[in-house]
């Protein structure tokens, strides 16, 4: 089961489309476990890593995974080979993603892009690396033209999901 | 040239050790056993990723290719190889095969980041078979555990450093052709096998934007195949035409003179596979007529 917990005021509307996409992609159900603030103490742009950590988790099983989605604009991370854009955070194999609209506009219409980032980050907590194929969601999220595409895995990363989902129900 | 021998690897328990193809383990403890009569040491490990246990006799500790976690050293040695343009993939799907097999088992750190490279840039000639799709993950979830062992660090944040450097931000995907890496391998049938090979598999992973590639790449080599070898290929697909259609064919090559032949152009397989459906049509009343005479005979 996917939880999906907002950080910010977002359409109804916009939840539920974004829930039925996440459903379609990993076959698992996904539902809006509610709201939350916020943690005080870090100002935007949050770090991903830190701002994750700090977050609440909501009441949820042990195979379940967390999505938070965040308007606000994330800091973009340093690793030894330079900075990354960051438009999510998830550890891999972790329980816990977050995923932020920070470059959309109008949540609605660019919900395409919201979506496509959200099963990006929920991928790796599926164990799922960084694709080969442009047009897949787990293609690395910084690459130009990744925004304009569709919320699609390639044939590859869908089997390895669905694998690690079956494993976990088991 | 005589091969020096390896050092002997020492292990203590809490070493980080590398197992070929399994990834990062710890070794738990170093103990004597007695095995059919003989009193032999094994050293157990457990592995980081899953807390699966093996255990290895001591003196086949190097000959399976057991190695120390990789130094800053060698991570900087990756990460100089992952940003230089060595971008020449073996288009012999055989040879590439095994020697991604060998590297993957004997290569360390360094071959596991070929591995990838190597198979990156590949796909960006063409979609990757299931079978090399599948050793590439491999081969990155094991660059990328090793690399977050190595630098103390999350496999999150080793994958991004890996990928940052093999799909730098805001740089479009580079096309390649096939011209591009036959002038490095200089290997034209390997390169002709390795298509044969994965159109008979048919292990592609085919969509919209990934159909197109592997024709484009073949319409290339066509057009850069000389004359002589293109037609090679029509007669080819000829070949390939039931045996009626053939006799046909046959008649009409020995009805029309051997200089109008060499005249043809060689772009005629369009047209050939055009025609066929008509060939196939009339060469049915021939074949049914045969069919009478045999139920005539019975």
């Amino acid at each position: 089961m996917i939880r999906l917990v907002t950080l910010d005021a977002y359409d109804p509307k916009v939840i539920d489309r974004l829930c039925k996409v996440l459903y379609t992609a990993f076959g698992v159900g996904c539902e809006h476990a509610g709201d939350m603030s916020l943690p005080s103490g870090q100002s935007e742009p949050f770090d991903a890593q830190e701002l994750l950590k700090a977050l609440p988790s909501p009441r949820a099983y042990a195979d379940d995974k967390i999505l938070y989605l965040t308007s606000r604009k994330l800091k973009p991370r340093a690793v030894i080979s330079g900075d990354v854009p960051c438009s999510g955070f998830a550890n891999q194999n972790g329980p816990r993603a977050l995923v932020t609209s920070a470059g959309v506009k109008d949540p609605e219409a660019g919900l395409k892009q919201i979506a496509r980032h959200a099963m990006h980050q929920l991928g790796h907590t599926w164990e799922l690396h960084h694709c080969l194929d442009p047009r897949c969601a787990m293609y690395p999220p910084w690459t130009l033209n990744y925004d304009g595409g569709d919320t699609f895995f390639d044939t590859f990363c869908r089997d390895k999901s669905e694998q690690r989902i079956r494993l976990a129900k088991s | 040239m005589a091969e020096t021998a390896p050092p002997p690897l020492t292990l203590a328990v809490g070493d980080r050790v590398v197992y070929p193809n399994q990834g990062v383990c710890k070794v738990t403890s170093v103990e004597s056993k007695e095995v059919a009569g003989q009193t032999l040491t094994f050293v157990t490990m457990k592995r980081e990723e899953d807390g699966a246990v093996v255990m290895v006799p001591e003196a086949k500790v190097r000959s399976i290719g057991l190695r120390k976690v990789a130094g800053r050293a060698d991570v900087e040695k990756v990460f100089t190889f992952l940003r230089s343009d060595s971008d020449k993939a073996n288009l012999d799907w055989k040879q590439r095969a095994r020697t991604n097999v060998e590297r993957m088992s004997q290569g360390g750190l360094m071959g596991l980041a070929e591995v990838v490279k190597g198979l990156q840039v590949l796909s960006e000639l063409r979609p990757l078979p299931t079978k090399e799709r599948e050793l590439y993950d491999n081969a990155r979830h094991l660059l990328v555990a090793e690399l977050a062992a190595s630098l103390h660090i999350a496999e999150v944040d080793a994958e991004d450093a890996v990928d940052v450097v093999l799909f730098p931000p805001g740089r479009e995907r580079p096309k390649r052709t096939a011209e591009e890496f036959r002038s490095g391998t200089g290997d034209e049938d390997g390169m002709e096998l390795g298509e044969d090979m994965l159109e008979l598999g048919g292990e592609m992973e085919i969509g919209a934007e990934g159909e197109a590639e592997p024709e484009e790449a073949q319409a290339e080599a066509v057009e850069a195949q000389p004359p002589a070898r293109a037609k090679a290929g029509a007669k080819g697909k000829a070949e390939k035409k039931p045996p009626v259609e053939r006799k046909a064919a046959a008649e009409k090559k020995a009805a029309k003179s051997a200089p109008k032949a060499e005249k043809k152009p060689a772009a005629k397989p369009e047209k050939k596979a055009a025609a066929k459906p008509e060939k196939k049509a009339a060469a049915k009343p021939p074949a049914k007529k045969a069919a009478a005479k045999s139920a005539k005979r019975k």
